[in-house]
């Protein structure tokens, strides 16, 4: 199996004893969010530092699902709410405690959990905090310095408020899933999974830090409702303004490159079984090169190709016989000759590429061992840059990948709150956390 | 101060040098749009991207590039020539004023520059410098040539999307980049939470607060974007598998897209319980379409074989969309609380009155075109404004140059200088 290492359970820190300063020392995250977009932008909190604090509950209304998601860490108990692969990756660095929302008596510890935080993040359903009296205007009475993170598939305010979305609803709705695949007839391809949880988690983690800066100046807190469609509206790149200006529909490129004469521009199949190389072709230098690398083969050398324009004006033809050519090859072997001759090219890289055969990811840490209580040490995917100075750990103030279930209600209840081991079992005894 | 204020203005004063290629250019209209000085560093030639299409104009002309106006918006234009000895001196004094570089490209490139930038550090230590190359400053792949195909390959999009493999299970399609410079849309907001951390970071010691050397990869910002692929295969060893217009999986899934009346498509997925399952029926009875899902025939189908009971119940779904528009669809199926969607042109989100409301995009005017083009502007609101927005559309090459340099304290004679040795 993949596992790094076996390891006795971890033994996490408990909050409120940072080891050193981090960019967001001191910021308690209060984070009441769910499935991946939510729990995307409070991994990023938790991975600058700050003290995250998961609120969870056992209630099938209530439960983040993604806990019983596949995959699986092998082992263990079937109906286990702590073996998710995914749950794992999505929630490093966060602290974990249950709390029942549903009873009152659960959501004045909560609004005492909001008193002592600097920031809310939460995903639920269209009004549902509204209907618990806890929506912005009642938590700031409480800390008006709150800054309160709503996100949501199509936003709070406009039309579409109560309207209910996921990630590929937010995908269609956006504009994504039409751009993405072959021309027509073909159908869209669309994403292959909800890109828009991880990029609305971007956009959460980038507002909530702005909003903390501006706190550290005014005081004030903010309400920031963010849309999950909208995040998908902004990186749909030009095709708006390109549509606004001839009136067409945004047509579908499928690999091509619709803003220059780069050609070949594609993935091409190679030896193995659904074994493909990318090849981007930006330059006459970089052609000349290509094909001296492949042996100045005839139909390279057609005059046809021999400039951007050509290439360009004549893609299906160079499309298909560079296919022909590639069919043959070694993807891994024919993406480092051409890199020698700098020429981009690229394979297209599966997971299983990527964790095995990559050596890049590997030499930079890519994947960052973590010990989870129940499953032993997992790798997890880090942040994806180097920082100088500043600690940036994906493991954050625990040094430790996704909390079980309630895993620090003891420590949570007794650092953050002030509660006694006795009153923290009453409120086990009676299903309140 | 109202929220919208608030955010719109976060990094009011806050001053952004950008250099290098198209690669960083979104972490800058990033950083715009909540209200930082960006100053956008181009070489006399312009950026690389003033040459990419599509144009307003009939001919290709750097200042009527399209794909420059989307990601160059709210951002002042500098010409300089920053390899030149005296590119290097000018950016050397602007940076003692500057919060931020962003420098995008290929790391060889970049190292060039890498020691000017300590340099400018010591002298002014708050500086944030942040590098965007296809694969970090380091490691064995470091001097790959990359561009935003390539990076989507590398970093694993491209292999959960695309279409349905033959029923023999093998693919006749390629794997799909799901349209453009995604790769550095992912890079670039890994960057700006990079950037906000370390802006975070410098606060909170005012008086000894430093700034930060921040080296981002494009190729791990991709790598980590691609949801459960790498949990699949990490925890189970199982690789998903691409098909048309849903997740990839580890195993087939029923479709999820569905042809309408007017020609077009929904996303129009299902989870298979008994509420799904009751609202369609009641849209079927409502569209006047004949089913069998309340007979007791289908209920025992149901039990006996739930996969060809699905196939019958996808089937019956596919006539009731056939029968209405996509929009139709959309709107009928949200107010019965299903999670489908329209599949949208982006562009037709313009004038939809919930965007309008929201604010989502900006009307903007570029020189040299006798009319607005609305933009995407913003990502969320204060609850009933959008935070973001642009002070001012793309730059011209230069426009700013003069006004910038004099503001960092450059006399008239030296930019006269400067302009003779032709360095801006």
């Amino acid at each position: 199996m993949a596992q790094t290492t076996q390891s006795e359970p971890a033994k996490p820190k408990s909050p409120n004893k940072s080891v050193s300063r981090r960019p967001l020392e001191g910021v308690r995250v209060i984070d009441l969010t769910k499935i991946v977009a939510g729990p995307n932008a409070t991994r990023m909190l938790a991975t600058m530092g700050a003290e995250v604090i998961r609120v969870e509950w056992h209630d099938q209304r209530a439960l983040d699902l993604l806990r019983g998601v596949l995959p699986k860490a092998p082992g263990g108990e079937a109906d286990s709410l702590n073996r998710s692969g995914l749950f794992n990756n999505i929630n490093p660095g966060k602290y974990g405690i249950t709390l029942n929302m549903s009873l009152p008596q659960g959501r004045d510890l909560f609004k005492r959990l909001i008193a002592k935080a600097a920031v809310l993040c939460e995903n639920y359903s269209p009004g549902q905090m509204e209907r618990w009296e806890l929506g912005y205007d009642s938590l700031r009475k409480i800390n008006p310095g709150l800054v309160y993170l709503q996100i949501s598939g199509m936003g709070k305010s406009g039309t579409y408020n109560d309207y209910l979305s996921v990630g590929p609803t937010a995908q269609a709705l956006s504009g994504l899933t039409h751009m993405s695949g072959l021309p027509a007839p073909m159908p869209p391809a669309g994403w292959g999974y909800s890109y828009l949880n991880h990029s609305t988690g971007y956009y959460g983690a980038m507002h909530v830090m702005l909003a903390l800066l501006n706190r550290r100046r005014t005081g004030r807190g903010c309400y920031i409702d963010l849309s999950q469609t909208e995040v998908g509206v902004m990186t749909s790149g030009t095709a708006t303004l390109e549509a606004q200006l001839t009136g067409q529909p945004t047509p579908r490129y499928g690999n091509r490159m619709p803003a220059a004469d780069w050609a070949p521009h594609g993935a091409y199949p190679c030896r193995g079984p659904d074994e493909w190389i990318t090849l981007a072709v930006q330059t006459d230098e970089q052609w000349q090169a290509c094909v001296a690398e492949i042996g100045s083969p005839d139909w390279a050398r057609d005059a046809r190709f021999r400039t951007a324009a050509g290439r360009k004006a004549h893609e299906d033809d160079l499309d298909r016989l560079m296919a022909e050519f590639t069919k043959s090859e070694d993807r891994y072997e024919l993406m480092h000759r051409l890199q020698k001759q700098g020429v981009p090219a690229g394979v297209v890289q599966t997971a299983a590429d990527r964790y095995l055969r990559d050596p890049q990811l590997k030499e930079r840490g890519a994947f960052v061992p973590l010990p989870h209580s129940e499953i032993g040490t997992w790798p997890i995917e880090g942040f994806p840059a180097k920082f100088h100075t500043m600690p940036v750990e994906v493991g954050g103030l625990p040094g430790r990948a996704a909390p079980c279930m309630g895993e620090d209600n003891d420590a949570v209840y007794r650092d953050v709150l002030g509660l006694t081991p006795e009153t923290i079992a009453q409120l086990r005894e009676d299903w309140i956390i | 101060m109202n929220t919208e204020a608030a955010l719109s203005a976060a990094l009011d004063g806050t001053v952004v040098i950008e250099n290098g290629d198209e690669r960083g250019e979104f972490a800058g209209v990033l950083l715009a749009s909540f209200g930082a000085d960006v100053i956008k560093l181009e070489g006399r030639q312009g950026s690389p991207s003033r040459r990419l299409g599509p144009f307003s104009s009939s001919q290709p002309d750097p200042e009527q590039s399209l794909c420059f106006w989307r990601y160059n918006l709210g951002k002042k234009s500098v010409r300089l020539e920053v390899d030149q000895p005296a590119g290097r001196n000018v950016l050397e004094r602007l940076g003692q004023c500057a919060d931020v570089i962003i420098d995008a490209g290929e790391a060889a490139d970049i190292d060039r520059r890498l020691g000017l930038y300590q340099e400018m550090r010591e002298s002014n230590p708050r500086l944030i410098v942040c590098t965007i190359t296809p694969f970090g400053l380091d490691g064995p792949y470091r001097n790959f040539k990359m561009t935003d195909l390539t990076q989507l390959a590398m970093g694993g999009v491209m292999a959960s999307c695309g279409y349905d493999p033959r029923p023999d299970t093998m693919y006749d399609t390629p794997p799909i980049a799901p349209g453009m410079w995604h790769a550095y849309h992912i890079a670039c907001e890994h960057a700006v939470i990079a950037i906000t951390a370390a802006l975070n970071f410098r606060e909170l010691d005012e008086l000894t607060g430093e700034g930060d050397c921040i080296d981002v990869s494009i190729h791990e910002a991709v790598s980590t974007c691609t949801e459960v692929a790498l949990p699949s295969y990490i925890y189970n060893e199982k690789v998903v598998q691409r098909q048309t217009g849903r997740h990839a999986g580890v195993g087939r899934t029923p479709p999820w897209l569905r042809r309408t009346k007017d020609g077009r498509y929904v996303k129009a997925f299902l989870f298979w319980g008994d509420r799904d399952v009751r609202i369609i029926t009641e849209m079927l009875n409502e569209a006047g379409i004949e089913h069998d899902l309340e007979s007791d025939a289908y209920r025992e189908l149901a039990e006996r074989s739930p996969s060809e009971a699905h196939k019958r119940f996808s089937t019956l779904i596919d006539t009731l969309v056939l029968s209405m528009t996509a929009e139709e669809v959309f709107h009928r199926a949200q107010a019965k609380g299903l999670l489908w969607a329209s599949v949208r042109y982006p562009e037709e989100n313009i004038d939809d009155p919930h965007f309008q409301a929201r604010g989502t995009f900006q009307p903007i005017r570029q020189p040299g075109l006798d009319r607005d083009l609305s933009y995407p502007a913003s990502v969320a609101t204060d609850g009933k404004r959008r935070v973001t927005a642009f002070q001012r559309g793309a730059p011209r090459l230069g426009e700013h140059t003069q006004e910038v340099l004099k503001q960092a304290g450059f006399s008239d004679n030296e930019i006269s200088v400067l302009a003779g040795q032709g360095v801006i």
